[in-house]
């Protein structure tokens, strides 16, 4: 590599700087130039910049991102979120690496096509479980159809990726046509559906105009398509809409009258899923009956305030967000009050901090407000890293203006006049949604120099993370921001005394912000009115896991963990039994099925072991192993680790050896004490928030599922999960059809037609895939 | 100024101060290995931790500034057990030795490497005096030793062992040739008497380190030549009886009396002797059975019974060592090494301290390695042959002697080079920390030997990044920093390069903030009392 071109480094340094804290951008790009970081790119940055070898070094080993070794030509990401996790993500992960040859060991196959990594989270739980393939989601997949995925992939590949097409101009009432364009709708198709409509539209001159929308929420039936007829009247809504149906459902509705209905009679299977005739639920029912509705507000029980207007509104389109009252809030806040009565409204509100911990709002800007100093900064913490949570992403993408009005109103309240939104890097279309609105924010004046045209100024940035989940930890956040490793330290001081750059800083989550212009419109009682007593307003939930309907809801504080998971999400899926819900990711707990009248409330969840956190909620039922769950957990959390504090360091290590031979079975007496022991230490003394909960999941799995761990110490998972401790077997239903032993990947079935199959068990690698290519159901864990 | 308690004793502090200024001031100690004054508290260690009250949080005593009216707890047995289990979890994850093995596999747990190490420089007399600290008959069991610490030895697994045992013999031996053969400083006397019963290897040894303590022993036996089953059941050809006489008439010019011909109980009753001592030590061999019941001493096992590690028999102030206590014989450098052991308790007994004992040192363990770590381990060292047979005749000439420098080169070195100052194990032995608790697989041993005085082992570094800090505020051009991230961060030197890069300017600072021996000086010859220290 000693001719490789440095003209790229050059250029970059030109165009990011040369202070150390641009390391991370300079880092990002160099990446994405050479696809990996050639030790002479970093050795010539050092060169140029202030940034020093040390600092390079640091920087580039601790954030997943960087990779330092070429790659392969597409890389794979499999995701390892909960709810992935739960769904069988590591046989996917498995299988993907025997389909493409690779070495155990390695991570990219012998043609150097494809590389593998894991990845924490991809944010597209209810398509669980999700592999990415360059920048193409798959979803949906199991040991046996990921072949196919990586198959599938090629072939698109050598067609090229489809051009853009315009919709053909019209005079007259035009319909809408409303796609869904949030990540996992895009993971399911969407794009291409899109497109199919605006080529039918182009071709056939049919009056409407197709708009994109945020995130619509019921992730389940994605993609959705809704169809608002020209001149308004009831909207139609289609679910699970696949490219090849797109231009029939189009020609449907905007085509003579008559015709939709014959549409509709005839066109079977697909029509048959629209939403309006399956589902027999009461959640769905009462919503749809009101047809005129948007689509999101089919489920009832939900409230939108951070989500308002979910699926109705262009996120980029900021005339769209202005005429729904969009920055009123602000102009309002400017205008007419006071930083002070900014801030005692948020406090009269109940606002608390939705990334986690639930930190009063007007607390932390009154703190903030009340460091002396001529500089100030706003963060807005979009650094979401739990696996099993995507609020944030579809927040960011899908209200990318209300995120920012907030963030300016927390600006003004507090006195800053800069702010950075700090969005991970497995956002892309998030990082890019964002951008563009600031851009057309700045030109518009609604920020800048002199905002709504006062004299108050804010300037916005976009900073990406760069794979680390410990930079969701605000002290972690801000060393980012400053180009070092994202190190959490301890508090005090909090960043509202010292924060960036030693300066007093506001970090809040994504969500709290979107809160913000809802209260100053509606009032703090209004928002007062939702919720319990000590937690206030609403709370948006990424649901997903065994459940029939996963998605993204919004709903009041309050509201019973039962009522989600059975009201809003239909129960558990598959006829299993509910057994638990996993609420607050790494750093929450399992409420169990008997504690599911449990109301969602910051406190009422934490007094039963889990906590309000971001917002995940995983739902498991009877073939989830407990066990297992909390060494995920604790696998992720130990993964994530920065390092730096040894409670944590090593401590979450040998935490997760001893749940690794429990659920090998090789736990061995005394361990069940020791990682109690272990458990209550770590928690207690570790410096930050991850350190301090990362304990959280084996304290309630062992709170209430005790017997279960020691059911394992005993050599038995009784949720038929854990690989070592578990056998297939074939009964009598087999009709000796050999499909079972043609898949077979390890060659552990002898092909015996017409005769039962037996599995040889030492061969076995309980890859899962003969149960789930049995025609007959005959293939059991036992 | 703000006040505050810590264990409910007042202090008032500067603004600004930290809890662990707080007890500075209240003169508590409380742990620390990350903390360093001339750097920023990186509370990474968390051996600091003490409880916070109100909130009854723990919080590093290093970075937690005091606010008014706290109450801090740093001595309670809450606080003492989160610090152990910190402790132990840096010590599993410690990959080292503090004691090598070969010094592990001594009885009389010999500083072999020291030894080694001062042979491998000619420092002879040096090395001699490391031998006679443990071993009191060097010359003696160099040519009857059965050398256990040879079978352990880590050079073993690679090739072939270290020649030790041959090797503290020529140090004995060109000592004893010597015009003038090494003898220890005494303490200043006593005034205390103790009658060593029988001059065998384990009464020969125990009067020779009585002495050094100040007490004036007095050996009694019934033979005419000391030795004891030295002198009689040894053939000449292994042990020439010049050898034994040269080498006990040395140890006993240390100042020690002897009554041969003497029998305990036929010429002087034991009452009288007790009568006439402060303390006895028996040492009569594998014959003790019979002659201690008349004399009230318990028996057990076919010796003389005895408390572990302090060696008192039932009776106050009689102690029992060697083959006395077995009532078969054993190999010499048993005997050697009990004696040392009851030396020690009968020091303690004189001086009216409780008698503990010797207990053993405090140490981690990497246990057996790989070949290419054995490789790398002994990249450094000599690549000399082993030697064959008896090498040297008793009295070495200079080839010889040069000869045995480059076989004792062949060390690996196996011994923590910090062993007096490794604030780890000093903090880990005094919170009785056990290094096995949280047992795992252990870490692949690496060693940066590209610096010319610095050795970098990684695998004992706990992060705690003082050298981190140090480097980057020395001006250093490549420093050292953090390389990856969560259990598998290491402190390491950016992009490939090498320690030699790394540290070209604040190497010795590295060395003495570094609270392990991760950073550590090549040579390291301590003397025994540093090691003690």
């Amino acid at each position: 590599m000693n001719d490789l071109d440095l003209q790229f480094v050059d250029e970059t340094v030109e165009r990011l700087g040369r202070r150390a804290e641009a390391v991370i951008p300079i880092l990002q790009a160099i990446q994405t130039h050479y696809r990996y970081l050639p030790r002479e790119a970093m050795e010539r940055v050092c060169t140029l910049t202030e940034i020093t070898r040390a600092t390079i070094a640091g920087v580039s080993t601790f954030y997943t991102q960087f990779r330092h070794h070429p790659v392969g030509e597409h890389i794979i990401s499999v995701c390892h979120g909960t709810a992935c996790h739960v769904k069988g993500s590591e046989l996917v992960h498995d299988a993907l690496e025997r389909h493409l040859g690779i070495s155990p060991g390695g991570d990219t196959d012998a043609q150097g096509l494809f590389t593998v990594q894991k990845v924490a989270c991809l944010g597209c739980c209810t398509l669980a479980p999700v592999i990415q393939i360059d920048k193409v989601t798959y979803g949906n997949l199991n040991s046996h159809s990921v072949g196919e995925a990586v198959e599938a992939f090629l072939g698109q590949d050598q067609h090229g990726r489809p051009s853009e097409l315009a919709a053909v101009a019209h005079e007259g009432p035009l319909g809408e046509i409303r796609v869904g364009l949030g990540s996992c709708c895009v993971a399911q198709g969407s794009a291409q559906v899109r497109e199919v409509i605006l080529r039918t539209l182009a071709a056939t001159g049919a009056a409407a105009v197709v708009k994109q929308v945020g995130c619509v929420g019921m992730c389940h039936q994605t993609p959705l398509l809704e169809l608002i007829p020209p001149g308004g009247g009831p909207a139609k809504v289609f679910a699970h809409v696949q490219a090849e149906n797109a231009r029939e459902i189009v020609l449907s509705e905007f085509a003579p009258q008559g015709f939709w209905r014959r549409m509709t009679y005839r066109a079977g299977g697909w029509l048959d899923r629209m939403l309006s005739d399956e589902r027999p639920n009461a959640a769905i029912d009462r919503a749809l009956d009101v047809r005129d509705r948007p689509v999101c507000a089919f489920l009832g029980p939900q409230r939108r305030v951070a989500t308002e207007y979910c699926g109705q509104i262009d996120p980029t389109d900021l005339d769209e967000y202005l005429h729904h009252d969009g920055f009123k809030a602000l102009r309002h806040c400017l205008e007419k009050l006071s930083p002070e009565q900014i801030i005692e409204q948020v406090q009269a509100a109940g606002l608390r901090g939705r990334g986690g911990a639930g930190f009063p709002t007007g607390q932390k800007w009154a703190a903030t407000r009340a460091s002396a100093s001529d500089k100030k900064y706003v963060i807005c913490n979009g650094d979401e890293g739990d696996p099993g949570a995507f609020m944030d992403r579809m927040l960011l993408e899908s209200f990318p203006y209300r995120v920012i009005e907030g963030m300016a109103i927390a600006a003004k309240a507090v006195g800053a006049d800069e702010g950075i939104l700090y969005i991970r890097a497995e956002y892309p279309l998030a990082v890019t949604r964002i951008r563009e609105a600031l851009h057309k924010l700045e030109d518009r004046g609604l920020l800048g120099d002199r905002l709504l045209s006062t004299d108050f100024r804010l300037h916005l940035s976009v900073k990406e993370g760069a794979g680390a989940f410990v930079c969701g930890e605000e002290t972690a956040l801000l060393a980012s921001l400053e180009g070092r490793r994202g190190m959490p330290r301890l508090r005090p001081p909090y960043p509202a005394e010292s924060g960036l750059w030693g300066r007093p800083t506001s970090v809040n989550n994504v969500e709290t912000y979107a809160m913000v212009p809802w209260i100053f419109r509606n009032g703090a009682a209004a928002f007062a009115l939702l919720g319990t007593e000590k937690s206030k307003g609403t709370k948006v939930f990424a649901l997903a896991g065994k459940i029939v309907r996963g998605g993204l809801i919004e709903v009041p504080m309050g509201i019973t963990v039962r009522q989600i998971v059975e009201d809003i999400g239909g129960g558990v899926a598959d006829g299993r039994t509910f057994k638990a819900v996993q609420i607050g990711g790494p750093s929450g707990g399992c409420v169990p099925a008997e504690l599911a009248d449990t109301p969602v409330d910051f406190e009422a969840l934490s007094a039963v072991g889990a906590i309000m956190g971001s917002g995940g909620m995983v739902v498991l039922d009877d073939r989830d192993c407990m066990v297992d769950m909390a060494r995920y957990f604790l696998r992720f959390t130990q993964d994530q680790s920065c390092g730096k504090c040894t409670l944590c360091r090593v401590g979450t290590r040998r935490m997760r050896e001893i749940l690794d031979r429990i659920c090998c079975g090789q736990g061995r007496k005394g361990d069940l004490e020791m990682l109690e022991q272990l458990s209550v230490t770590v928690g207690a003394g570790s410096i930050c928030g991850l350190g301090r909960t990362a304990p959280n999941p084996v304290l309630s799995t062992l709170r209430y599922f005790r017997a279960e761990y020691e059911a394992h110490l005993a050599g038995r998972c009784p949720a038929g999960r854990c690989k070592e401790l578990i056998a297939y077997r074939v009964n009598d239903a087999c009709i000796g059809c050999t499909l079972c032993a043609q898949k077979c990947p390890s060659d552990a079935i002898p092909m015996t037609p017409y005769v039962r199959h037996e599995i040889d068990m030492a061969k076995c690698t309980r890859c899962d895939t003969c149960r789930q290519v049995c025609p007959t159901k005959a293939v059991y864990v036992e | 100024m703000p006040h505050l308690t810590i264990d409910n004793r007042e202090v008032e502090v500067p603004a600004g101060a930290t809890i662990l200024e707080a007890a500075e001031m209240l003169g508590i100690d409380i742990p620390t290995l990350c903390f360093s004054r001339q750097c920023e508290p990186s509370t990474s260690c968390l051996v600091c931790l003490v409880k916070v009250m109100p909130g009854g949080r723990m919080a590093p005593a290093c970075a937690t500034v005091v606010s008014e009216g706290m109450c801090v707890e740093s001595e309670t047995e809450a606080v003492h057990a989160i610090r152990r289990t910190t402790l132990e979890l840096l010590l599993s994850d410690h990959l080292g030795d503090c004691v090598a093995p070969c010094s592990f596999g001594c009885p009389a747990q010999m500083n072999i490497p020291q030894m080694l190490r001062q042979i491998a420089v000619g420092q002879l007399r040096e090395a001699l005096i490391t031998v006679k600290a443990d071993i009191a008959l060097p010359a003696v069991l160099g040519r009857i030793c059965p050398a256990p610490c040879e079978k352990v030895c880590r050079r073993g697994h690679l090739d072939k062992p270290v020649a030790i045992c041959e090797l503290k013999r020529i140090v004995a031996d060109v000592d004893l040739a010597s015009s003038s053969p090494y003898r220890p400083e005494c303490e200043p006397a006593s005034g205390k008497r103790v009658a060593i019963v029988g001059g065998g290897p384990a009464g020969l040894a125990a009067a020779y380190y009585l002495t050094q303590h100040g007490h004036a022993c007095t050996i009694f036996d019934d033979n005419e030549e000391l030795g004891g089953m030295l002198g009689r059941d040894i053939p000449e050809a292994k042990l020439p009886r010049e050898v034994l006489r040269r080498e006990i008439e040395q140890l006993l010019r240390v100042g020690i009396e002897v009554k041969t011909g003497t029998r305990i109980g036929r010429d002087v009753s034991f009452d009288e002797l007790r009568a006439r001592h402060d303390a006895v030590v028996i040492a009569v061999g594998w014959t003790a059975a019979e002659q201690a019941p008349p004399w009230g001493l318990g028996v057990s096992g076919g010796g003389i019974a005895v408390k572990h590690r302090t060696y008192e028999t039932n009776v106050s102030g009689v102690f029992a060592a060697g083959n006395a206590l077995r009532g078969h014989g054993t190999v010499a450098i048993r005997s050697i090494a009990d004696a040392k052991e009851a030396a020690v308790a009968v020091d303690q007994f004189l001086a009216g301290r409780t008698v503990a004992g010797v207990h053993p040192p405090f140490t981690t363990r990497i246990g057996k390695m790989e070949h290419d770590e054995l490789v790398a381990l002994a990249a450094e060292t000599s690549q000399a042959a082993r030697g064959a047979g008896t090498m040297y005749s008793w009295s070495a000439s200079g080839v010889e002697i040069a000869d045995a420098a480059e076989q004792a080169a062949r060390c690996l070195h196996c011994d923590c080079r910090a062993l007096a100052t490794c604030r780890l194990r000093q903090y880990a032995a005094m919170y009785h920390a056990d290094p096995r608790r949280f047992k795992a697989a252990r870490r692949h041993y690496e060693q940066d030997i590209r610096h010319a005085d610095v050795l970098f082992e990684p695998g004992k570094c706990i992060d705690c990044g003082l050298c981190v800090q140090i480097t980057a505020a020395g001006g250093e051009a490549l420093g050292l920093t953090y390389i990856g991230r969560g259990f598998d961060v290491r402190i390491g030197v950016p992009l490939g390069h090498s320690a030699a890069e790394a540290l070209t300017k604040v190497a010795a600072e590295c060395v003495a903030a570094c609270p392990t021996a991760a950073i550590a000086w090549k040579t390291n010859l301590l003397t025994k009392s540093e090691e003690n220290a």
